[in-house]
């Protein structure tokens, strides 16, 4: 099928410009159109992936490795003695995002079956989040970093009203402090993008440009290294493959990868990395960035925590390996240690704050924090295993943090209050209810059998083989399996065991056990944590040959 | 003998050509026209005169758009006029359509203003002031001579004033006084530099041979004493650090669609004199990249962290004015081409979003009778369709995707990158980190609009007049080319790459 994957972007842009149109006599209708839209969206998404080719093999920095791909030029500006610059329309899939792409797909639909309980001012809330959903699955598909950086931008907006006007008490403050944080990640970004794309340039334009065929390449591409072909014939690129490629970068230019440029008396290719490393950990988020998220979850309304959790912030770790990890190899490894580091921290610290919440979601979301830290602590191990892992991780906490936002959501509909210490032997009273928190809590710990285990037992063997990081990191990273037993189990006990008790005589009457939409949303989560658990060759599969190339080509900097 | 005299001097062939220049100069004989037909207009008629002024202007301005155009057509290089008083090249005819756009909407705001309109329309004062105003815009982007720079600012700066002080009112005789008096200790520090200048070089014109060879022998000191105090009256018109003062005051106290002139037409004109000064008064003796940086760097977060503390949304509009004046001057300070084409390029996307932010404000202004952000919560619900037209012109301002906001940002920092790339001073890179994080402090105030509009409930009932429709459309038309042009940048960009900014580029 041509042109899928901007099928699979643009139909929730035309659902929400459906929703905008249709009359508030017909209100009923934009809650099935959201749905019907990111159905089809899956729909389509899984016949992406069914004709994915998984034994596709090319570097990580040659489109050879892409499959699907759209490619056609924007706009190009002329920039008279300096050349010119071109934007693409460029998407593709390789190994790096085709699962991002699944689990945007799934997530999206289940956190559209989860508003529909939302009934006020139903028209902005739809077309919100089906603008939000365009640009997540656009974000994801983008290989042109002018476009990345548009669906990357795009996402706050919606984000911010998403919150700011259905959200909870405070969610004025939690909406602006999401936005500010994750503006000044942008920032960092963009500030990195302009240094890339005056660096950077596209080999077959440029040979266009000059009088060349399309097909001489490396003839161009060594042309340039020498000189022979002058400034203003040179066509820069926001392309992100090229990007990925030293040979593509204008001798001279601070990016160089011989570049002596300093920038704050550092070089400029380490002050880059260390730029987008800061901006993508903003949105993962990484410790110490992190204060944004919880916040902002205990403030969203169900479904947006959902999305936010399970979608949201893998764009953060996913935009760190398409960027910064691709581009700056040799930056990446020298900053390995660090970034294990930040992971190790963040797994302990996230964890040891787990502990001591009151509140449900904000439980969940410190939990979120510790085990994105396991995505930062695989990609610093660069191998194989370890990168592996960091992907599996993304994939397996975005289905698991989905389900444990919306069973939080559960108890919130029905009593308006999340915290653990008001509630005591649920079990008794729900226990279809307990069964699924209990299948979520312990796939988020990590029990085997369930999805999160094997990320995490891929990060930690990665780590422990790698030399990029040394031993002692993965062995303090394993402490943070334990706290996270720790707090689930403890939580587990206080409000599910024991004689049933609640803070509220009026909420006894409300605490009924699941209602058929719930199971809807809840029994498909399940059944993929259980698949994915028990047969991760489903996605390692998929992203194998990408993460393998993406390892060689990290690994070609080791010493 | 009186004549066999002049052919001597050769001020025959001078007078031949300059009565050949008046053709070149007939847009803003145009303007003229105009000026003098209103008057003459008001003095004729007694009552209802209303539409008939507004026929005239508009009239005026349509022909005066369509003689630009064709001038554009017609001059490519750049053209001296009037024995060197005078310098049109595509630059300038580019503004002049700019601001003829520009003041069109002003108008059109001033006719959507309700009660305002009687002022506006019911005598020719106004009208004839803002004509005035353009007049001395007009010239001020072709003058390459300082006697003719000092005369174009002193028009632009005179009607200001009067504009500023016409309407009635105690804030408003408090604003053209503080007004009247900065601007004219701003003018006599220029002038005064300037007879420095003139002093040291002996000749007025900039782009004269001799002024540049007469302007390497001065000693560093005396050239900067004097440098700076020019400076100092374009700064002031700009509106940036450190003469910006004036600015929130005169903003808050003058109807909308006269501050949305104010924040251009005097901010782009000078604008281009800096550009054509630095350039040309360009000599090792004066670190011009340093001292623009800074001046940049000052603009930028002064105006930005001021704006924060704003209760009335014109003096925010006032204060984000300066931030952006800061953000134009990194155009300059780029020294390339592709730099002054960037700062052309932001220049015309901040006309748009600024027209357009005092339209949809002027909107607001009129359902609720002021101007203050208490005023407007609650009112995305009342009046979704304009609270979004804003939401938008919003994130322009800001410089975010998907509007043509981020792209100026985009290549006015792209410019300054490569310029730094190209061994540059080491402020640049203070000036890029700078002002992009600059974008953060920016969004929040920004964002105070959409917040108040969206998340907030409306205090009381409000009788909302229903023009709500003639409105959005007006606005729409406004506000959509900050989305076309972020998809279409090339379309601008592509007009812009036919003027030749080489030439301010010894």
């Amino acid at each position: 099928m041509v042109h899928l994957l901007s099928y699979i972007v643009f139909i929730p842009l035309i659902a929400a410009v459906l929703v905008l149109l249709t009359p508030r006599a017909y209100k009923h209708l934009y809650r099935v159109l959201t749905i019907l839209g990111l159905g089809l969206t899956l729909i389509l998404i899984i016949f992406a992936i069914s004709g994915f080719d998984t034994a596709v093999q090319g570097a990580i920095n040659s489109e050879s490795n892409l499959q699907l791909v759209e490619k056609t030029e924007w706009f190009s500006i002329s920039l008279g003695s300096m050349g010119k610059f071109s934007v693409d329309y460029f998407v593709g899939t390789d190994g790096l995002n085709i699962g991002m792409l699944l689990l945007a797909g799934i997530v999206l639909l289940i956190g559209a079956i989860a508003s529909w309980n939302i009934k006020d001012k139903q028209k902005a809330y739809f077309g919100l989040y089906l603008l939000l959903s365009s640009s997540i699955l656009g974000c994801f598909v983008a290989l042109d970093f002018f476009l990345f950086y548009l669906f990357f931008e795009f996402m706050l907006l919606p984000m911010y009203f998403l919150i700011g006007i259905w959200g909870g008490p405070r969610k004025e403050y939690a909406a602006l402090k999401f936005f500010l944080y994750t503006l000044v990640g942008s920032i960092l970004i963009l500030i990195v993008m302009i240094g890339l794309y005056n660096s950077v340039y596209d080999p077959v334009k440029t040979a266009i440009e000059a009088g060349y065929e399309a097909n001489q390449v490396e003839q161009v591409q060594q042309l340039v290294q020498d000189g022979t072909i002058k400034s203003n014939q040179i066509v820069k690129s926001f392309n992100m493959i090229h990007m990925a490629d030293a040979d593509n970068y204008i001798p001279g230019s601070f990016l160089h990868k011989s570049s002596l440029a300093q920038i704050f008396g550092q070089p400029a290719r380490w002050i880059a990395f260390l730029a987008l490393l800061i901006g993508f950990a903003i949105k993962l988020p990484a410790v110490p960035f992190h204060t944004w998220l919880p916040d902002a979850h205990v403030e969203a309304p169900t479904p947006i925590s959902v999305v936010l959790a399970g979608i949201l912030l893998k764009v953060g770790g996913y935009g760190l390996i398409r960027t910064a990890f691709v581009m700056f190899p040799d930056s990446a490894y020298h900053y390995s240690w660090l970034i294990g580091f930040f992971g190790m921290f963040a797994i302990i610290y996230g964890a040891l704050n787990a502990l001591a919440q009151k509140d449900l979601k904000k439980l969940i979301a410190y939990s979120s924090v510790s085990h994105m830290g396991f995505v930062l602590m695989g990609l610093a191990a660069m191998t194989v295993e370890g990168i592996s892992g960091a992907i599996y991780q993304m994939y397996s906490h975005g289905l698991i943090s989905a389900m444990l936002f919306l069973i939080a959501g559960v108890i919130y509909d029905r009593t308006h209050d999340r915290m653990i210490e008001n509630y005591g032997g649920l079990a008794s009273k729900m226990p279809k209810y307990t069964v699924f928190v209990a299948i979520a809590f312990f796939a988020s710990l990590g029990l085997p059998g369930f999805s999160g285990f094997i990320a995490e037992l891929m990060v930690l063997i990665g780590s422990f083989k790698s030399s990029a990081v040394p031993a002692w990191m993965p062995i303090v990273a394993t402490t943070g399996l334990v706290l996270a037993a720790g707090y689930y189990l403890w939580t587990m006990q206080r409000m599910f065991f024991g004689k049933f008790w609640v803070k509220d005589k009026n909420w006894v009457e409300s605490l009924t056990d699941l209602n058929p939409r719930e199971y809807l949303m809840l029994v498909p989560l399940v059944i993929l944590i259980f698949a994915f658990g028990l047969y991760p060759s489903l996605l390692l599969d998929l992203i194998n040959n990408s993460v393998e190339s993406l390892a060689d080509h990290l690994f070609q900097f080791r010493k | 003998m009186l004549i066999s005299q002049l052919q001597h001097t050769g001020l025959e062939e001078k007078l031949a050509s300059t009565s050949q220049d008046i053709w070149v100069l007939l847009p803003e004989i145009t303007i003229v026209i105009t000026i003098v037909l209103l008057i003459v207009f008001d003095l004729i008629f007694k009552k209802n005169k209303s539409i008939g002024l507004s026929v005239i202007a508009f009239v005026g301005l349509a022909y005066c758009f369509a003689l630009t155009i064709q001038q554009w057509h017609e001059i490519e290089a750049s053209k001296s006029l009037m024995s060197g008083l005078l310098d049109i090249n595509r630059l300038s005819i580019f503004l002049k359509g700019g601001f003829i756009i520009g003041l069109s909407i002003a108008l059109i705001t001033a006719i959507r203003s309700d009660k305002r309109q009687e002022d506006f329309f019911k005598s020719s004062e106004i009208l004839v002031m803002l004509f005035g105003l353009l007049l001395g815009a007009s010239f001020m982007t072709m003058s390459s001579n300082l006697l003719m720079i000092y005369i174009s600012i002193e028009v632009v700066s005179i009607c200001s004033y009067i504009l500023t002080g016409l309407t009635k009112g105690k804030k408003k005789a408090e604003a053209a006084i503080k007004y009247l008096i900065y601007g004219a200790v701003a003018s006599a520090i220029m002038l005064y530099g300037m007879s420095w200048l003139y002093g040291f070089t002996g000749t007025l014109n900039l782009t004269d041979q001799s002024f540049a060879s007469a302007l390497n022998e001065i000693p560093q000191l005396p050239l900067s004493i004097a440098c700076i105090m020019v400076m100092g009256g374009f700064l002031f018109k700009l509106g940036a650090f450190p003469l910006h003062i004036w600015s929130p005051d005169v903003y808050e106290a003058t109807p909308t669609p006269i501050v949305a002139v104010f924040s251009v037409l005097p901010k782009l004109a000078a604008l281009t004199i800096i550009l054509k000064f630095v350039n040309l008064v360009n000599v090792p003796s004066i670190d011009w990249e340093l001292w623009i940086g800074i001046l940049a760097i000052a603009s930028m977060t002064v105006g930005n962290f001021s704006a924060l503390w704003q209760k009335d949304i014109k003096r925010m509009l006032a204060y984000s004015s300066i931030a952006h004046a800061g953000f134009l001057l990194v155009g300059i300070l780029a020294f390339s081409s592709s730099g002054n084409q960037a700062m052309l390029f932001y220049g015309s996307i901040y006309l748009i979003m600024n027209f357009a932010a005092f339209f949809l404000v002027q909107t607001f202004e009129r359902q609720t009778g002021s101007t203050s952000f208490e005023s407007i919560k609650g009112l995305g619900i009342k009046i979704p369709f304009i609270s979004s037209l804003i939401l938008i012109v919003m994130i322009s301002l800001t410089g975010l995707p998907p509007t043509a906001g981020f792209n100026s940002k985009l290549y006015i920092f792209s410019a300054l990158w490569e310029s730094y790339q190209t061994g540059g001073h080491s402020i640049l890179i203070w000036v890029f980190v700078i002002g992009l994080l600059n974008t953060v402090i920016a969004l929040f105030y920004y964002l105070k609009l959409p917040y108040l509009l969206f998340f907030k409930k409306p205090p009381q009932e409000l009788q909302l007049d229903n023009k709500e429709i003639t409105d959005g459309l007006l606005g729409t038309l406004f506000v959509l080319p900050l989305l076309l042009l972020f998809f279409r940048s090339d379309w601008l960009v592509g007009l812009m790459n036919s003027i030749n900014f080489e030439l301010w580029i010894p």
